[in-house]
């Protein structure tokens, strides 16, 4: 873009003889004056976004599933002669002591120098995995 | 007849998982072996009431980012899978490295930051997890079905649904527990891969400083 074009940009009435003598204007002015194609978006013919009512709460459904749980819950619980809040504590405990303890001694072959290069590469991958962008609702 | 092919195939394949994975045939099955049958499947539907709660309770507190998550987990699968497996090695690796640490008292804070991590990790995904299977089995796929659904829509609705649909696989012995540890394995990808379904990155990109 010369002179020319940028006073024909800014004063096109008063320049109007620019347009005639500059091919890239008038191929420029051209392509920005070609009226653009308008459809009517059918609105129900687009596919179900995952927003679309995904705000409702269903509260039968939610009390009606919980509660269902609970009674058969409570009945195993009875039948087999335990309290839901021991089931439920049996249930929720975790030996981490011995689970660290076991992958502590299946480490223990590698040695320090393995499984600080073990370390290094788990640590690494799992970096450049987290440095990806999600995708979800773009895809 | 498409749905009836879908249907008679999940019973199909539900059968033959149950045929190979249930426990040898006994004609007779003793006393202490039923009780602690009926004690084991106690403390699992227990164990899913608590799951059943705490996904309600966190959907309806932050039901978007769980939306956001399960999206990711659909979109891509694999990409969480991959990176669930690597976190979780992670977390054991450090788990072991902060082990070493623990008569230095540094250990011992820093263990149990990474343990909250993971738990919180676990417990988000597993619920985005329990969104996912509920919406691909029970959404609607068109508007139309959903303005005629009066109950099964809505974000709580599909994790209520995941919940229950993955609890009843729970309650098949070894398969359960296998496919249970994979929707872990599949929860810690999907809550790490999204940020716990805010969508933000985890690292900010270094620029140098310029002068305009």
């Amino acid at each position: 873009m010369n002179a020319d074009c940028q006073r024909y940009a800014e004063d096109p009435e008063t320049h109007a003889a620019h347009i005639r003598d500059c091919v890239a204007c008038r191929e420029m002015y051209a392509l920005l004056n070609t009226p653009v194609e308008s459809k009517a978006v059918n609105v129900e013919k687009l596919p179900l976004a995952a927003w679309e009512g995904a705000d409702y709460r269903s509260w039968p459904l939610v009390l009606g599933g919980a509660l269902a749980l609970l009674t058969v819950a409570f009945s195993l619980c009875m039948v087999a002669g335990i309290s839901l809040f021991t089931a439920m504590t049996a249930g929720a405990r975790f030996d981490w002591r011995g689970i660290l303890a076991s992958a502590s001694e299946a480490v223990r072959p590698l040695g320090p120098i393995g499984f600080a290069a073990a370390f290094l590469i788990v640590n690494t991958i799992l970096i450049l995995l987290l440095r990806r962008a999600p995708r979800g609702i773009d895809a | 007849m498409r749905k009836a092919l879908l249907l008679t195939l999940a019973i199909l394949a539900t059968v033959v998982t149950a045929l190979i994975a249930a426990p040898a045939f006994k004609p007779s099955l003793s006393l202490t072996e039923a009780a602690s049958m009926m004690t084991r499947t106690a403390v699992i539907v227990s164990i899913l009431f608590v799951w059943i709660v705490a996904a309600i309770v966190v959907t309806l507190i932050s039901g978007r980012e769980i939306r956001y998550s399960s999206i990711e987990l659909r979109t891509s699968p694999l990409h969480c899978f991959a990176l669930g497996l690597v976190a979780v090695t992670s977390f054991v690796l450090t788990a072991i490295l902060f082990s070493y640490l623990i008569p230095y008292v540094v250990g011992i804070p820093l263990l149990l930051a990474l343990a909250v991590f993971a738990i919180i990790t676990k417990i988000y995904g597993t619920i985005a997890v329990f969104h996912a299977v509920g919406t691909i089995v029970a959404n609607a796929r068109s508007r139309e079905a959903l303005s005629r659904r009066r109950w099964l829509r809505g974000d709580l609705a599909m994790v209520v649904v995941g919940v229950l649909l993955l609890g009843a696989i729970r309650l098949i012995p070894v398969v359960g527990v296998i496919v249970w540890g994979i929707a872990s394995i599949f929860g810690v990808g999907t809550a790490l891969a999204t940020k716990f379904g805010r969508r933000e990155p985890w690292f900010l990109v270094w620029r140098p400083v310029s002068a305009d």
